[in-house]
């Protein structure tokens, strides 16, 4: 299970990295492996003022579809293009291709898990 | 040559209803499970068979064991358990899942397996040693075994039956007409019998349909009147999901008050309990199937 050290976790799964005021955010290994094959992912809050714990989007993997809940409040400010075509690249590369939106962020956000802490939410 | 139509990725995508929708599995329950589950080295069908609930049962403290190995002598089209020639034969598993199930300190359990079509006794020795000493451990944990069928081999049927389980499923999956396509090697007459003989038996009896494989109305309702003159007591219907994108395709997505039309059709056809909803599947709410009266 690939968790990186640098990144900021939740307990909904998301990853976060923030870099400057602007936060990229994904899904993490861990929640790629539990949906399985993801078949498609569904963002329509581009532009938008989304608030912290409020949900940005669906993943629909073959089995299910799960809400994405949005770490911290901003406004997103970029979708990943890519996901239209290739939702698979949430499967392979979760932290890298497959990250989901740019959100432009006020501060520093708060209550977010370290990757030791969220290795432990999840067992492993 | 033959110009095939060209199908679009947008057309061949079937968006699912928000009737489907699940959480991520979260929580500290969920990770004590999942320790439990690897540190005694058992198979759950929650994770073989990819159930979209293994985030709400595991986050409660409760999955459902899979035993007699991983691997399964069948290639049901609908199941992510893998098909092959089994290697596992563990007279010690029977003690590992009765631990467990008493670690984990759950009311009811449900225990469920691969079929092994080439043992003589199809694995009702492990099945009634694990019953047997789970009860031995968890005196006033109640269990239900979802069992497959045993190929007609009665005498392996009573065994599996006979460790004092309150609950006996066997799940008939689809209806008549659909077996070829989603049960190959199973019969859906010898299945109705297994029941029959369950509960001539003594036993409390459940089955389980997956909606949405491409039956009509009219197969389900001949299916329910199959099994309540069988003596099936418990019936759950849920819809069908493809575990993979390798397994047979979802043929509809059933409305959630269809479900709720079939449960009181099939109380009306003489079953005692059923669940019905999308996201039914055959141990869900199983702790309530203990209290249905035998008679």
């Amino acid at each position: 299970m690939n968790i990186p050290n640098g990144l900021l976790y939740t307990k909904d799964h998301e990853w976060i990295k923030i870099e400057g005021t602007t936060a990229t955010i994904g899904i993490t290994d861990f929640a790629q492996s539990e949906l399985g094959d993801i078949v498609y992912i569904d963002i329509n809050t581009v532009g938008k003022e989304v608030a912290e714990h409020a949900v940005f989007g669906t993943v629909e993997a073959v089995k299910t579809v799960s809400d994405l809940f949005m770490p911290v409040s901003g406004k997103v400010v970029e979708v990943n293009k890519l996901l239209d075509a290739s939702p698979e690249k949430v499967n392979s590369d979760p932290y890298g291709e497959g990250w989901m939106v740019k959100v432009e962020v006020k501060g520093a956000p708060a209550g977010l898990l370290s990757a030791d802490q969220y290795k432990e939410l999840i067992g492993k | 040559m033959i110009e095939l139509p060209v199908i679009s990725k947008e057309e061949t995508k079937r968006r699912k209803p928000d009737w489907l929708r699940v959480k991520l599995p979260i929580g500290e329950e969920y990770a004590k499970v999942r320790r439990l589950v690897d540190d005694h080295k058992l198979h759950t069908i929650c994770e073989s068979g990819n159930c979209p609930n293994m985030g709400e049962c595991w986050g409660a403290g409760t999955a459902t064991f899979m035993i007699l190995g991983n691997i399964c002598t069948r290639s049901c089209t609908f199941c992510a358990v893998a098909t092959g020639r089994p290697t596992e034969y563990d007279l010690d598993e029977p003690k590992r899942v009765a631990e467990a199930i008493k670690l984990m300190g759950v009311k009811h359990a449900v225990i469920t397996s691969v079929n092994r079509d080439e043992l003589k006794d199809r694995g009702a020795e492990v099945w009634y040693q694990t019953v047997v000493q789970t009860k031995a451990l968890s005196p006033n944990t109640t269990i239900e075994t979802l069992i497959p069928d045993t190929k007609g081999n009665w005498e392996a049927l009573y065994r599996m039956i006979d460790g004092g389980q309150e609950v006996v499923s066997h799940n008939m999956e689809t209806v008549g007409r659909l077996y070829r396509i989603v049960r190959p090697q199973a019969k859906y007459e010898r299945s109705l019998e297994q029941i029959k003989r369950i509960r001539e038996a003594g036993k409390r009896t459940k089955s389980g349909i997956m909606l949405g494989v491409g039956e009509t109305k009219e197969e389900v309702f001949k299916a329910m009147d199959d099994l309540a003159e069988n003596g099936l007591m418990i019936l759950t219907l849920g819809q069908y999901l493809q575990p993979t994108k390798m397994h047979l395709e979802v043929a509809e997505f059933i409305h959630p008050d269809t479900f709720a039309m079939y449960k009181e059709e099939g109380l009306k056809r003489g079953l005692k309990y059923v669940e019905s909803g999308p996201l039914v599947r055959s141990s869900y709410h199983a702790e309530r199937h203990v209290n249905v009266p035998m008679s």
